[in-house]
């Protein structure tokens, strides 16, 4: 689904981020982990074309996404709060991602009523702005616009931090389902490493933008992980 | 402590990043500083004069006192749409040992320093000088300016209040408005008894005790309003405000644009500084009246001409030259989407036009000065419409600031949104209607330099798409620096 080819940025001549190749099939679900400055935001946002690369290229369902805007009907993401328009109440920011993706408000309902335990009573029907609610429950706004209009890539950035242990669990079960049942490429990147090889059938180690291991996930994955962090 | 306090505001001014963009910037706003306030300092000096010559039969200082509501009122809307509160970044302050009595002291004490309480002292020193150089007894005078200054203090403090409070907002408002409303059909001269008042004030300068208990009463209450609310979540801090949805789907019927359209309706209806553009749009539509009242400015067509475009153009001008920025806050957003830029223009354009429209409709009542007068309006917003719209939307393209939206623009002290590219993107937008109506006008005639002008906007309308295609391209092309400037943190 999304293929990475010789790519690699740089700022000020210093490179951050090196990927000579890296393939991601259709409904993998793929673990990103590193420390503070790995490259992860920043391999993110190539692929979301929010900035460009220094060399080569991404590919996403062979389309160039620093050429063609073709991939953006397919693919979803949620960053960070800037991706939540403040002044919107969650049902109104619903609706205009809704709107952009082509689905009516019938459609953004019915899939919002499977996020009903997600929300926790805390979302809908609220009548706050976004940008009045909490840390974590914007999050969990962000997050669930990310999966409207069926896309088939999702990126989310450190999907987990601020959130409460409950939805930290129901998240991972979300996303566990989207890969295996629905086919959605899942690209996830986290600092907790427990999560990660709980949700990812794949994860992959950046250490100052180069990748220092693709693993698989076994049983024995957590400990590797723990075992390389603590070097 | 104060002198803690001070050092952090001093830091926290020196380090902000408006401070530490363009030394043109800082030329300017000083420039901006001393024009008005020069302007405030001979409007007050030359007051008694004007005044003595308007209304010879009166004394200035009675004309001046039964003027004064107005100005208070004028001085209070100011402040409620301009003012920008001190919010100070209380969470650090609350943990460590301060008396909370003194955080406040402190708090209010800054607001005294507020440009806006200058103006009025601008106004009104001079004034005082010169009545007294003119043989005015020296303790009415004085003791009258002390009055005023302590009317203006209170107004810095109802202002807090009514920002502050709701109730307090609902009891105010409404009051003001009948009142305004009866002075205006005749019925209740409110503006009589207040100048009684202010008479009452200068020729008894023992009653200056009143407006300083008012003041003082005015800072006890907001002393305890803030005391009161003195938590994180409460007054001193940002507010949660309850939202007023409206339901805007027959907006729907425009189409692809429609998503876009509701939000920048949501948009200007729920954030600050939108609110507060559309506001100063507002006061555009009076551009005329400093002209057309004016015999020189009737020799001069250009100006006119000039004059024409600006009071159907406020909200152009002020929210389109900010396009892009508006939206910066979750820019990355709209990016990543499943957006066509052209869509997002589109929604802009039509916004503007729509505001043209609705301007141009206001602006009917200009015809008491004449069919030639409001042809020239006519002129000028079609010139609005079809050139001045894509003009601005260019304009936009170069400008990468982002705007903070639900924060006010403080006056000469905020340059968010602003850059030189702005200014020089303005310059055509001023211009160009000048010279497409003074050509023809010289070479022929007024009717052929209205002509003109109204032409320049059916061609920009007709040539619609073309326009929008290529700006299109411009943003397009300036997509990621756009982003990477919207990003970077305030």
């Amino acid at each position: 689904m999304i293929t990475v080819s010789n790519l690699s940025k740089a700022y000020n001549g210093v490179e951050v981020l090196k990927l000579e190749n890296l393939d991601i099939p259709k409904g993998q679900s793929f673990g990103l982990v590193g420390n503070n400055g790995a490259g992860k935001t920043t391999f993110f946002s190539l692929l979301l074309d929010l900035i460009q690369p220094s060399s080569g290229h991404i590919k996403n369902k062979n389309v160039l996404v620093h050429e063609s805007e073709d991939w953006k009907p397919f693919t979803s993401s949620y960053i960070d709060e800037s991706f939540l328009i403040g002044y919107l109440t969650a049902e109104e920011y619903f609706y205009f991602i809704g709107e952009l993706r082509n689905q009516n408000k019938s459609d953004v309902d019915n899939l919002l009523a499977q996020f009903v335990d997600f929300f926790h009573d805390e979302i809908i029907g609220k009548k706050k702005y976004l940008r009045d609610l909490s840390k974590g429950n914007q999050k969990k706004v962000g997050i669930v616009a990310a999966l409207i209009g069926n896309p088939e890539v999702i990126i989310l950035d450190e999907p987990f931090a601020n959130l409460d242990p409950t939805t930290q669990i129901r998240l991972k079960q979300i996303l566990k389902d989207l890969a295996s049942k629905q086919g959605v490429t899942v690209l996830v990147s986290s600092h907790d490493l427990m999560h990660v090889t709980d949700v990812c059938e794949r994860i992959v180690v950046l250490e100052k933008g180069e990748m220092v291991k693709d693993l698989s996930t076994s049983e024995a994955t957590l400990k590797e992980l723990e075992t390389h962090f603590s070097n | 402590m104060v002198k803690q306090f001070m050092s952090l505001e001093w830091k926290q001014f020196k380090r902000a990043s408006y401070f530490q963009k363009g030394l043109a910037i800082k030329i300017l706003l000083v420039l901006g500083a001393i024009y008005f306030g020069g302007l405030a300092i001979l409007l007050g000096g030359g007051m008694f004069f004007i005044l003595r010559k308007v209304l010879p039969e009166v004394d200035p200082i009675i004309s001046i006192n039964n003027f004064l509501v107005y100005w208070m009122l004028f001085e209070l809307m100011i402040r409620y749409f301009m003012q920008q509160l001190p919010v100070m970044n209380i969470k650090p302050l609350m943990l460590i040992p301060i008396k909370r009595n003194t955080v406040i002291h402190y708090l209010l004490g800054k607001t005294t320093l507020s440009f806006f309480n200058f103006i009025s002292l601008f106004l009104f020193l001079p004034f005082s000088i010169v009545l007294l150089a003119q043989g005015y007894p020296p303790t009415n005078v004085i003791l009258w300016f002390v009055s005023l200054m302590s009317i203006t203090m209170s107004l810095n403090f109802i202002n807090f209040l009514i920002n502050k409070s709701n109730t307090v907002f609902y009891v105010i408002a409404p009051t003001l408005i009948v009142l305004i409303g009866l002075e205006f059909y005749n019925i209740f001269k409110i503006s009589e008894p207040v100048g009684i008042v202010f008479n009452a004030l200068y020729n008894n300068p023992v009653f200056v005790i009143i407006p300083i208990l008012i003041m003082i009463g005015m800072y006890y209450v907001n002393f305890k309003f803030i005391r009161k609310g003195f938590y994180l979540d409460d007054t001193v801090s940002k507010k949660v405000k309850e939202v007023n949805a409206t339901d805007l789907s027959w907006m729907n019927r425009f189409g692809s644009i429609a998503p876009f359209l509701k939000n920048d309706v949501k948009m200007i209806w729920r954030n600050a500084r939108p609110k507060q553009v559309m506001m100063m749009s507002f006061f555009f539509l009076f551009y005329g009246l400093m002209f057309y009242t004016q015999e020189i400015y009737m020799e001069m067509p250009a100006v006119l001409a000039f004059a024409s475009m600006f009071i159907t153009g406020g909200f152009l001008l002020s929210f389109g030259q900010l396009v892009p920025s508006w939206d910066s806050e979750y820019y990355k957003m709209l990016m990543s989407q499943n957006i066509p830029y052209r869509k997002y223009l589109e929604s802009k354009w039509y916004l503007m036009v729509v505001a043209v429209t609705v301007s141009f409709i206001l602006s009917t009542p200009y015809l008491y000065f004449g069919w030639k007068i409001f042809a020239m309006i006519a002129a000028g917003a079609l010139f609005n419409i079809g050139l001045n719209t894509f003009i601005t939307l260019f304009g936009g393209a170069l400008n990468r600031v982002p705007i903070e939206l639900n924060v006010k623009a403080k006056a000469f002290s905020n340059t968010n949104g602003f850059n030189p590219t702005q200014l020089l993107i303005a310059l055509p937008k001023m211009v160009l209607p000048m010279i497409l109506f003074y050509i023809p006008y010289k070479l022929i005639n007024f009717n052929a330099g209205l002509l003109v002008l109204a032409l320049s906007g059916v061609l920009g309308i007709v040539f619609k798409s073309f326009f929008l295609n290529k700006i299109e391209k411009i943003y397009q092309k300036g997509k990621y620096k756009t982003i990477a400037a919207f990003s970077e943190k305030k």
